[in-house]
This record gives C-alpha cells, structure tokens and sequence, in this order.
C-alpha cells in the first residue's frame, strides 16, 4: 500500500492505496471525479488526459503513487458552477463535442497547449492533439474551439504560450 | 407554427454538464454492494472446449463466483435473438428477407458464455464476479480452458467455398441465407444488348466501430421483486429490453434498462452484445449488482464491427453511355453469430443510387466466419453501394473515353422523374440530385482542377479529384413514440424512445417542441434512456430520429395547442373559435383574458381534460409505426495529393454538398457531417482489423495497431453546404443527417485516388489505401518488385 498526498483542483487529499492503483483509478474511483475517463489500455486515446504540475499526462500510464506531492488539474476544475473556462466554453461555442467521452481528455490537452504554445498555425494544433482521438466530430471544430479559446485567453488578458511544462 | 428556434445553429444544451466532467457514462455509475466481473476470453479463433478447470480461480482472493456457459444453461435460460431479419424498407410489417436460396434463413441464439465450442478470438467463455476488478481479472488468469484446435475460416468468400470450416450445423457452406433481389430476366436481357459492360470487384475492409466509450454494462437484481436493472450505454433501451427478457425467459416489465449518456455509437450498439445479458444473470446468481467494463482490447475483440464486403459488380451500358443494367454479387461477411443482415438488406436496396437504371437484380450471401460479429456501421450497406457505383462510373468512363461527370450528367434520375421508383423498390420522393453534383463542381473548383493538377507535378505531387454522389433510405425501426406532459408550472416534458449517443437530441428535438408550443427553449426538458417511462420506441440509428420525432412532435404540438383552446374555452365560458394560441398562451378576441400552458394545466388538473374529464394531466402523446419517405443526398468532391516517393497522401480540400431536407440546427447537422467524413476517411486510409488467415488471431487490437483518423487526418479545407429540397413525406421536411458525410467518403477518396494515379496504374487500389499499398502499386506499374 502507499499513502498519496495530491493536491487536486486546489483541494489537499490524501488516500492509502494499493502500490499499482493508476492516478486515473484514483481519480474516478476514490475521489468519484469520474470527467475523467478511460478509453483505451494503451495510452493513445488520451481521453484520461490531466495536468500534473502543470504538464499534460495520461493519468492511465501514471501510477497514483508516481503522483504523490503533486497538483492535479482534471475537467472539473476548468469551470466553476458560475462560468466556463475558457476551452469548455470553446467547445461549446464551436460545438467542438458530441457524445463528450474523449471532450475532458481533450480539453486538458488543448489548456495545456494554450500555455505552452497557443499558436492558431493548424499544424501546431495538429501536432497538439495527436495523442487524443475523437470518433465523433471530425476534429473540424474541435481546431475551432482551440483556436476560439486561444483568443478568448488572450482577450481576458491571460498569458498564452508562455508557461513551459 | 412560427420558427424561432428551428433553424439556428444554437450551441447544445447537453454540453453544460459534458464541458464540466459531469457527464454520467455508465462506468460513472456505481450500485451499492457491487462486484465486479470480467471475461476469459476465447484465445482460438475455432475451437472445441474440451474443459474448464476453475478450480484455483474459485479459490483466489476475493473472487465470488466463476461462471461458465453451461450454468447459464443449468438455470434453464437460452440466448439471445438478434432478430438480424430487419424490417423491410418498403413492406415494413415483414421481414427483409422472405426466402432463400437455400432453403432457410439461418438464425442462431446467442449465448452469453460459450459452452463447448468457440468460434472467434476473443468470445466470452467464463465470466469471474470478484470483489474487485482487479481481483476479477486476477483470477480470470487462474482459469484453464482446455482447447483443441479446430481449422478457421475468416473470409467470407472461402467460406463458402467446398470443403471450407463449418461453424454451425444448420448454416451449410456457412450461408445464413442467400437471396436473388431485382429482375434478373430483365438484366439479362439488358446485359444482352449492351454496347459495354464494366465488371470489377470491391472488397469493403473489416472497421470497428471505435466509440470512445469502452462498452460497459451493470445488472442488479432485486429478489423480492424479481426485477432486474440493467445499466449499459446503448442506441435505444427498448430493443436491449426485449432481447435481453426473451433469454432470460421474463416478461419485458421485469426488466428495467437505462442507458445514461453513451459514449458514441454509430450502429453496432443498436444491437444487444453478450457480456450486457452476463451481468443480469450474474447478479441474480450471486445476489448482489455486477458490473463490467470492457478495456480496449477487449473492445477489439468483443464489439460488433462493421463492412466487410465483396462486391462483385457488373454494369452494362449503351452506345452513349446510359446504364442498361446492373448486376452485382454482394457477399457479406456476418461473423461468428447472426446478429445483423442489415448491412446486406441496405446495400441491395440502394445499389442504383441516384442513377436511373432500368434492369438490376443483385446476388446476396450472408456468410458465417470465425471473426467477431458484424452489424450495422454508420451508413450500414450504403456506403458500400455508394462506393462501388461511384467507383465502377469512374472506371466506365475511363474505358468508353468519356469524361467522368458528363457519364453521370447522363444517368442522374432528374427531377421531372420524381416521384421516382427504383429497380429495387425504393421512391424517391424528391432530391435534385443533378444540382447538387453541379454545386458540388462549382463550390471545388472542379474546372480549374487540371491547373491544379499541373502545380502539383511542379512540386513533385500527383493530385487527383474524386466526386460521389448518393443516396440514402429511410430504414431502421419503423415504430416510435413521444408523450408529452405539461406542468402547472408551465414545465414541458417529453418522453421520447430514441436515443442519443451525441446528436445532441436534447437540443435539437427541444428546438422542434418549443417552436410548435411557442415556449422558450428552456420551459422544455426531454427525458430518454430509461424503459421505466419509455415504453415504445426504436432508438437512434439510419437517420430515424429527427425523422420520425420531428414528425410526431409537430403532431403533439397541435394536440396541445387545441387542447389548450379548448380547456380554455371551457374555463372562460367562451367558444373556442373566439379564442387564439399565441407565443405559449391562450388568449381571446377581446383581449379580456389571457392563460400561460401552466394555468391551463392548473385547470385541466381541476376538472380533466376536455372530453375527457378522468385523464387530469395536460398531456398528448404521438405515436407512429411506418416508412416515412426521406431520402438524404448529395454530392462528395474530394482533392488529395499523393507523394509519390512514399505513397503518403493528403486530403487538401473536401467538399460536401448535402440535402437532410430541412435542417433543425445546422450547427448540429454540419457536425454529423464531419464526424461521418473522418470515419470514411479512416476506413479510407487506415482502418483495417487485420486477422491472419490462417489461424484467425487478430492483428488490429489496440489503437497501436488499429488506426483511426487523428486531428492530422482531416482535409487542409473543408465545405460544407447545406441544400434543401425539402421532402413531403414528414411535416418538418426532415431527410436525416447522420449518415450524410459517411455515405459518399471512401467513394469520393478512392476516385480522386484512381484519378491521381491515372497516368501510373489502374490497378485498383486496396481498402484501405496505406502509403505502402500506395507505393506498392506505383512501384509494380514501373515494373518494380515492391
């Protein structure tokens, strides 16, 4: 068993769990924040995508114990029950998702790349979203959303491209 | 009634809470008391059981129950029916298929568990309920089965073949059924007197459907009752209800089934798979909730899967290029079990597509493999019929000299022939199929093409234009149902049997009842996916739902606007003719009183409704059972260009041109059309679940090996138009978009393939079309070895 101390969406926790629980099966399972979802075993889909400190990682190849000390960002914590983030509110203006099972993994992506590069260039966002497959939208408005986003950051004076995870 | 809502490309009401992770899929759900259950797995693709030594796995920590097919059996139950006859597209009270040439129509009930004989990699045989799941996937490692080899057989054309592997006694040569459709006198005679007939065969490549949401499923059962609770993501609750009581051997009401939000679904989870039946019967077994969820690789090897077709294909035309007949063979490949001949049904009624052809019959084979079943995908026989009469035009016009659009100018059916009936049945209602293909070649820029063309070779590329036109037919359940209740509080609630897996029914259908009862969007709520409170309906698949519900909303609509007269009339003491609806009220000519829909279902919860004073709830229901005429169509032009040093390709302009008739949210409808364009792009380039021939194990199973279109995939420019030759045959003029950028894809792509190629090779290329087979086909035309 290990004891994992985590700081998720800005709230201290700390679990007892078994050596080989994945930060995802913590997630969902101990903490029930089940935005986080599962959708493959080999770490390409990226629906399980979150950032830990800072960095976007596949909380499916991460061991909840590698995590331990860390800060966890998931889907819940873009928005607050008043207001949107600024990706969620992307893929709703954009209609950036359908059935919404790859949309949280996709969108801690996409945060992630805000901070690190945020470029509108199609090939940049390309290149940011290989790790995350969508079945349902095409991708056509998912690079809406991304890029609707990146100038709604930089509208609400928020730094875009700047922070290096 | 007015449109306010109908029409805008109004952002979803669902994305709220999917955007903030509160989305509830099944694995989010979670029963008190729960265990947990996974699946040993056939590791043969044919195989005899020979035994199943459970002993140390009935032993390992905290494992409840080790389950086998034959306890399923002991406790007197039987498999599931498929039902995999659907219903006629036309005569939609019978079965598709009527006879058979041989003799019989094969259906085979399908077990949750396998007893004695495995027939594909990856077929459930011993079901583990553990405490846990990782307790549950421990133990299953602990389970011996005992196998003894038999030979595979995994391609449907050798199948059937003499001497091939037999999978069950009763389907001889494999065949579930074989059946002539069409005038076969009549091509014949066609054939005779044709001036050039074009024959080439298509082999349509093995998808999985790939919806991002691992299927999942969660059975409780209550002893006292006796009723079950099965929680499973689906297209529609009220099949998997029906099935799932049938084997089960109960009466539907003793089944509870809801499915919460579903993580895609594109066909195959319209159907009813193994492990959803495994969880109920296990529950009841062990006494407490069992759950499951499937990993991926589970999921390619267990999720029905789609295509998989040979199409051998013949064209006879006359002297000026006018088709005289066609006659095609379609060989479809059904799996292991009989779960769906929707795809071979599809395929044959929509074969001549959007051309007037005088003669056609087709050939149809639905044959057993040692390969996971295969039911309806996105588009389910259409796409495969669109793809070779779009391809075998191309190909025609290549061996009579012509130029490829002005053979098809001479074939479209024109709208002076409308209403038109086709060869194979089908009326089309309406559809300017020639107007579409002609704004297709304007909005691509389809004349300035070989300057494009020439740009392209300067840089070393070979571009190529492909175009597509089709058609689709207004198939799936026939029968649907809406209820619709008003609250005191003006609230609207609608119940309604359809099922979204992320059309986003919540909005759209909304958009529909709001405007028909001139309340704002958010006075209504639709609710679905529990069979508790839906009664009938056939959930969402072939385009049916905006089809159907629009249809029955509109209906429902004018039933509460004149109750609402009437009620008011009555609680007015005024006649109803002095009495108007407007924006959501009732009010009268003298402008003395004025009632919202909640104070008239206030009155009607007083003294009934009128004429019917016992029912005290401010309620209509709509309910259909029948074909509506809708017939989407349009036109795919696709531009690629392929490096010839690697045979890698890409997609650098696509153009869709699409009449769903009228569209309720274009945002919505442009969605579908993407969405459906990514798939054909990956059955197009990547998509392919490969199994050895030999041995059947499968090659494809994880997103490692299986590709599907990622962000890179889609085309550089893409346009989307929307047409609307509206249809008569509902009251909204809705055709149906969920299948419209699927249909036409790979028909489109494998044209502009054949047409960058042209000056290299007329090999036709396989499906999918890598940059190895790319490469390999240049290289064989150049008298290279690859």
């Amino acid at each position: 068993m290990s004891r994992v101390e985590l700081r998720v969406n800005g709230v201290a926790t700390s679990r007892e769990v078994d050596d080989r629980t994945l930060l995802v099966e913590l997630l969902r399972g101990e903490l029930g924040l089940t935005g986080t979802h599962v959708g493959c075993d080999t770490s390409q889909c990226g629906a399980c995508t979150v950032k830990l400190d800072g960095a976007a990682v596949k909380s499916c190849t991460v061991l909840a114990a590698q995590a331990s000390g860390g800060e966890v960002l998931t889907v819940e914590g873009l928005s607050t029950p008043q207001q949107l983030g600024e990706v969620p509110a992307a893929f709703v203006a954009c209609h950036g998702l359908q059935c919404g099972f790859c949309t949280p993994g996709m969108m801690m992506a996409i945060d992630y790349y805000l901070d690190t590069d945020g470029s509108l260039d199609d090939e940049r966002i390309h290149r940011a979203l290989e790790g995350n497959i969508c079945r349902c939208t095409g991708y056509v408005n998912i690079i809406e959303a991304v890029k609707h986003a990146a100038r709604a950051r930089a509208e609400a004076g928020k730094p875009v491209g700047r922070q290096h995870g | 009634m007015d449109s306010r809502l109908v029409g805008q490309p109004r952002p979803r009401a669902e994305d709220q809470r999917l955007v903030r992770g509160q989305g509830r899929y099944t694995d989010d759900v979670n029963l008190p008391g729960q265990a947990y259950g996974a699946f040993v797995r056939s590791t043969h693709a044919h195989a005899i059981i020979r035994g199943i030594d459970i002993e140390a796995a009935a032993q390992a920590p905290g494992v409840i129950a080790v389950l086998r097919g034959q306890d399923y059996l002991d406790d007197g139950l039987r498999g599931m029916d498929h039902i995999p006859n659907p219903a006629d597209a036309i005569a939609f009270k019978e079965r598709a298929f009527q006879h058979s040439l041989t003799g019989s129509i094969f259906n085979q009930r399908h077990l949750p568990l396998v007893v004695d004989r495995v027939r594909h990699v990856g077929e459930p045989v011993v079901l583990v309920v553990a405490r846990s799941m990782r307790e549950a996937r421990d133990a299953c490692e602990m389970v011996q089965i005992d196998y003894e080899p038999l030979p595979a057989v995994v391609d449907a054309v050798q199948a059937m073949e003499d001497g091939a592997p037999q999978l069950w006694d009763g389907a001889p040569r494999n065949l579930c059924f074989q059946a002539r459709v069409g005038d076969e006198a009549a091509v014949r005679e066609a054939f005779a007197r044709a001036h050039c007939v074009v024959r080439r065969e298509f082999r349509n490549s093995r998808v999985v459907n790939c919806q991002m949401e691992p299927r999942s499923a969660l059975g409780s059962f209550d002893a006292s009752s006796g009723e079950y609770l099965l929680i499973s993501g689906s297209q529609g609750v009220t099949r998997q209800q029906m099935c799932i009581a049938d084997a089960l051997g109960i009466s539907p009401a003793k089944l509870r089934v809801v499915s919460p939000d579903v993580g895609g679904g594109f066909g195959p989870r319209s159907c009813v798979n193994p492990d959803q039946l495994a969880v109920l019967w296990a529950a009841r077994r062990v006494g407490q909730p069992v759950k499951w969820t499937s990993d991926r690789n589970e999921a390619f090897l267990s999720d029905y899967q789609g295509r998989d077709q040979v199409i051998r294909a013949a064209i006879a035309f006359d002297a000026q290029g006018r088709i005289l007949g066609i006659d095609n063979e379609i060989i479809g490949n059904i799996g292991a079990h009989t779960v769906s001949y929707v795809p071979l049904a599809n395929g044959s009624r929509i074969m001549t597509t959007v051309y007037h052809v005088p003669a056609a019959t087709a050939l149809l084979s639905a044959v057993l493999t040692n390969t996971p079943p295969t039911g309806p995908y996105r588009g389910a026989g259409r796409p495969e019929a669109t793809h070779v009469m779009e391809r075998m035009l191309d190909i025609a016009a290549d061996e009579m000299g012509m130029d490829r659009i002005e053979l098809r100018r001479r074939n479209l059916i024109q709208p002076a022939q409308m209403p038109y009936r086709s060869p194979m049945g089908l009326t089309y209602d309406s559809g300017s199929f020639a107007a579409n293909m002609e704004r297709a070649l304007v909005v691509s820029q389809w004349s300035e093409a070989e300057q494009r063309k020439r740009d392209a070779r300067a840089r070393g590329k070979l571009l190529g234009t492909g175009l597509a036109n089709y058609v689709e037919s207004p198939v799936g359940a026939p029968r649907e149902r809406i209820e619709i209740t008003i609250g005191t509080d003006g609230s609207v609630d609608f119940v309604v049997g359809t099922q979204s897996t992320g059309q986003g029914h919540e909005t759209s259908f909304v958009q529909v009842l709001a405007d028909e009862l001139g309340v704002p969007f958010e006075a209504v709520t639709m609710r679905t996916g529990d069979s508790r409170f839906v009664k009938v309906g056939g959930g969402s698949h072939s385009d049916r739902s905006m089809r159907l519900v629009g249809h029955l909303l509109v209906q429902a609509g004018e039933r509460l606007r004149s109750t609402a007269l009437s009620a008011a009339a009555s609680m007015w003491g005024l006649q109803v003719q002095d009495l108007c609806y407007e924006d959501g009220r009732v009010r009268d000519q003298a402008g003395q009183h004025v009632a919202g829909l909640g104070e008239i279902a206030a009155h009607i919860g007083r003294e009934g409704m009128p004429g019917n004073p016992e029912e005290r709830r401010f309620f209509a229901e709509a309910e259909f059972n029948g074909r509506i005429a809708a017939h989407p169509t349009g036109t795919a032009v696709c531009e690629l260009e392929i490096d010839p040093e690697t045979g890698d390709v890409e997609i650098v302009r696509y153009t869709s041109i699409d009449d769903v008739g009228r569209p309720i949210n274009p945002l919505i409808v442009e969605g579908q059309v993407h969405g459906g364009l990514a798939q054909g792009i990956g059955q197009a380039f990547f998509e392919d679940y490969h199994v050895d021939p030999e041995s059947g194990q499968i090659f494809s199973g994880s997103y490692m090996d299986y590709g599907v279109a990622r962000a890179g995939a889609i085309p550089r420019r893409f346009d989307v138009e929307l047409t609307e030759d509206r249809t008569h045959g509902n009251a909204l003029g809705v055709k149906g978009g969920g299948e419209s950028g699927i249909t036409p894809a790979t028909a489109a792509i494998f044209n502009a393939l054949a047409d960058a190629l042209s000056g290299i090779t007329r090999e036709e290329l396989p499906m999918p079309a890598t940059p190895a087979a790319i490469w390999s086909a240049i290289q064989r035309a150049q008298g290279v070895q690859p």
